[in-house]
């Protein structure tokens, strides 16, 4: 039955993460951008409110909530501030592969380290396809039983910060999955400057890095089926956080319009306004339900999930830009100075999109996938 | 829960009305519209098939198309049902499916400010063997959009109500059996001097002065209507006296017209979600046959197609949501708006979308040139692009005491 009516539980998760958002994350925002992380306060009531453990396995303690559960409780996470969200520790991006291999034995000291608590901080590095131009891969070779990992990955959130790397590349022939610790790598921070600040962005570099058999998590056709699901996921979790960006500068937006005036009468009240208000709340419902829709496939495990996430991950990117940029327009002047917050969101934004891959991708390869469908065909 | 399934029931309504879409609509879409009418044998067929656009399925009662009355309801369902049939229809042609006999949009304010006696008395006729139709009236030449400007006027006299006026653009309107009429008592009075009629055909003064040549949905009658010293009963002012004399103060005959779109707004909405779907399906098909399998023209083509399933699939989304919440009986007048504007630009972006992958040799007498000139009206008509915004931006801005 076509519903949109969270349960209970839904309603109390998302209470508390947009009281959350509101009361603390909004107001630590610039701070933590400044310092480039997130305070140590704030990441301990998130901790304490068991909110980076959504998605990690029952068996490690975590939650393992359903995904659209998730993708609610990070859309009201995220209202508060992209940059700070994406710049909590933890397993971040890994914690899906968790779930679905919770017993696998690469985990094993992972799981020893984070008993007392604290998740250590992975970063997650996907670079087993080739999408985009600019990317150089990491280069993956066996040697003996183990492999090594050579080259400089893309920026990734979490990487400055990180305990852990998780590592999706190609060898030779085949996908392969590997699980780094020890830092065995170097950070290489460079010169980020357009958003996500405290989210730990960096690149990491291998040099002729060896990982030995128990550092190998899957390859072949299991990780290319273990990837697929990670990504899915991932990609519904990150466009419900852009969603709650999104819901943000609008709220603000509104807010702000209502009450500034100009020509002696609030600004709301003119046209060219209050109907960018109206589009941006067209744009922000719109992503919002591909991406429950979505969530909600991943959940019944429907063999379209993963079209299903690409679909909204693409409308969520591309509503996010323009929300987030219609946020700094209406606001005119005070929309790009650092007093107020939307020209931050508009920086998080883009850089978020940037790191959750092309909009354009995201279409083309669910056209693909609608194009090799077979179908009744239809009479002109 | 939140849910994006359909229940048994929407399946079952689902596919039932594209077997009649496919089958029965689609066939004669392109030929209707070449003659510009919808053949009287067709319509005569389908009445005695029981298949109308049944008036208490805009009210949230029942699906639009097709009667059935062993239904049995828990939850209250009828307006996800309807946006869920209304789609299915446009899918097979929008204009046939306006064209269907039955109330259609005079359905619901009979349904929801109609007395006992005169629901009975005007829905009643739409179970008789042979087609009936029922159109509501609003648009006039100087009030469209801004439909609190009305200047049809009733003039009360002994036992009832003259109206002196013209509406326009008013679909299946010189057919109809019965017209809701709203006309002022005092234009004066602005909103609260309005009141809606039935308007009965070959009530004397009551033309319909002729119909008009469209861009598309050219299959679909749309006339303009004459009233001259028109005598009306007061037994068929909408709701009798006492509803308007019982809120003196209120506009409540600009709310039953308003109130209207609450629940037509999802059905014009679920007929653009049909209509942009009908033409992306039949691209995609053009796309697998006849494309190359590689290259530039290919992945352009899984680009725009991909976007356009993008964009129907959140206007359906939309749609449902306006539809569940007139359903669990809330208020939906915001995202009744929502996703009608959405709907509207969405189906002619994907209707245009799919009129560049066809390229020149969609001209010739094409499904997808017929749909992209009968979609246009879908964000313009119940409201256009503009006014839904309106509605939208001044219910975001309420909370903050400001009237855009």
């Amino acid at each position: 039955m076509i519903s949109f009516q969270p349960t209970e539980e839904e309603q109390a998760f998302f209470q508390v993460a947009r009281s959350l958002a509101v009361e603390k994350i909004r107001p630590a925002a610039r701070e933590c951008e400044k310092r480039r992380t997130v305070s140590a306060d704030l990441i301990a009531r998130v901790n304490e409110l068991g909110l980076s453990a959504l998605e990690l396995p029952e068996l490690w303690g975590g939650l393992e909530l359903p995904l659209l559960s998730q993708a609610i409780i990070w859309q009201g996470l995220s209202y508060g501030d992209l940059g700070v969200i994406q710049g909590l520790p933890g397993a971040g991006e890994a914690s899906s592969l968790f779930r679905l291999s919770s017993e696998h034995r690469a985990w094993h000291r992972y799981r020893e380290i984070a008993k007392g608590g604290q998740w250590p901080t992975v970063a997650w590095v996907d670079e087993a396809e080739q999408k985009e131009p600019l990317k150089q891969p990491i280069r993956v070779r066996r040697r003996g039983s183990g492999y090594v990992v050579d080259g400089v990955s893309s920026p990734v959130r979490l990487a400055s910060k990180a305990d852990w790397v998780v590592i999706a590349a190609r060898d030779e022939e085949e996908t392969v999955l590997l699980a780094l610790d020890e830092r065995v790598w170097e950070i290489e921070e460079g010169d980020i400057r357009l958003g996500l600040l405290a989210s730990g962005i960096a690149r990491l570099r291998f040099a002729e890095v060896y990982a030995g058999p128990e550092q190998l998590v899957a390859r072949g056709p299991e990780a290319d089926a273990w990837l697929n699901r990670v990504r899915a996921r991932n990609q519904v979790i990150e466009a419900a956080k852009e969603v709650g960006l999104m819901e943000a500068a609008l709220d603000y937006t509104i807010e702000y319009t209502a009450g500034r005036k100009a020509f002696g009468q609030e600004i709301a009240k003119f046209q060219g306004v209050s109907f960018t208000i109206a589009e941006m709340a067209f744009a922000c419902r719109g992503a919002k339900c591909l991406v429950w829709q979505a969530a909600s496939a991943v959940d019944r495990g429907d063999e379209q999930a993963d079209g299903f996430a690409w679909r909204a991950l693409a409308c969520a990117h591309r509503s996010l830009r323009y929300v987030t940029d219609q946020a700094v327009q209406m606001l005119g002047g005070h929309g790009y100075v650092q007093e107020y917050p939307v020209e931050k969101w508009m920086r998080d934004a883009e850089a978020q999109v940037m790191l959750y891959g092309r909009e354009r991708d995201w279409l083309i390869r669910r056209g693909e996938q609608l194009l090799s469908e077979r179908k009744e065909r239809v009479a002109p | 829960m939140i849910s994006f399934t359909l229940s048994p029931q929407q399946k079952q309504m689902k596919e039932l009305v594209h077997w009649f879409a496919k089958h029965e609509v689609r066939p004669i879409a392109l030929e209707a519209d070449r003659l510009g009418r919808v053949p009287d044998e067709w319509l005569e067929k389908v009445n005695k098939m029981g298949i109308q656009l049944n008036a208490s399925s805009f009210s949230g009662g029942r699906a639009p198309s097709v009667s059935d009355k062993k239904k049995e309801k828990k939850e209250r369902e009828g307006n996800r049902i309807a946006v869920i049939a209304a789609e299915e229809l446009a899918w097979g042609c929008p204009a046939v499916a306006l064209s269907l006999p039955g109330p259609g949009l005079g359905g619901p304010p009979v349904q929801s400010s109609g007395t006992p006696e005169q629901k009975q008395r005007f829905l009643s006729i739409f179970t008789k063997d042979e087609p009936r139709w029922g159109a509501y009236a609003l648009t006039e030449p100087e009030a469209g959009s801004d439909a609190s400007g009305i200047r049809t006027t009733a003039r009360k006299v002994d036992g009832g109500y003259v109206l002196n006026g013209q509406k326009i653009f008013i679909t299946n309107g010189a057919r109809a059996s019965w017209v809701v009429v709203f006309a002022t008592i005092d234009p004066s009075l602005g909103r609260a001097g309005h009141r809606a009629f039935v308007v009965e055909k070959g009530t004397p003064g009551f033309t319909a002065t002729r119909t008009v040549q469209k861009m598309g949905l050219r299959a679909n009658e749309t006339a303009e209507l004459l009233f001259e010293d028109c005598f009306v009963p007061d037994d068929n002012l909408l709701g009798g006296e006492e509803l308007y004399s019982a809120n003196a103060n209120r506009p409540s005959g600009f709310q039953v017209a308003m109130k209207t779109f609450d629940s037509t707004r999802p059905i014009v909405a679920a007929m653009a979600v049909g209509i942009a779907r009908a033409a992306y399906e039949y691209t995609l098909e053009v796309v697998k046959r006849e494309y190359p399998r590689q290259g530039r023209l290919y992945y352009e083509a899984a680009e725009l197609l991909a976007e356009a399933e993008q964009e129907i699939e959140a206007a359906r989304l939309l749609t449902w949501e306006a539809a569940w919440k007139a359903d669990i009986g809330e208020p939906n007048a915001m995202e009744a708006a929502i996703c009608k504007a959405v709907a509207g630009k969405m189906a002619l972006h994907v209707c245009a979308m799919c009129l560049e992958l066809l390229g020149p040799a969609g001209l010739d007498g094409h499904l997808v040139e017929k749909l992209y000139r009968d979609v246009k009206v879908f964000d313009i008509f119940e409201g256009t692009q503009q006014i839904q915004r309106l509605v939208t931006a001044r219910r975001l801005y309420a909370p903050y005491g400001v009237h855009v």
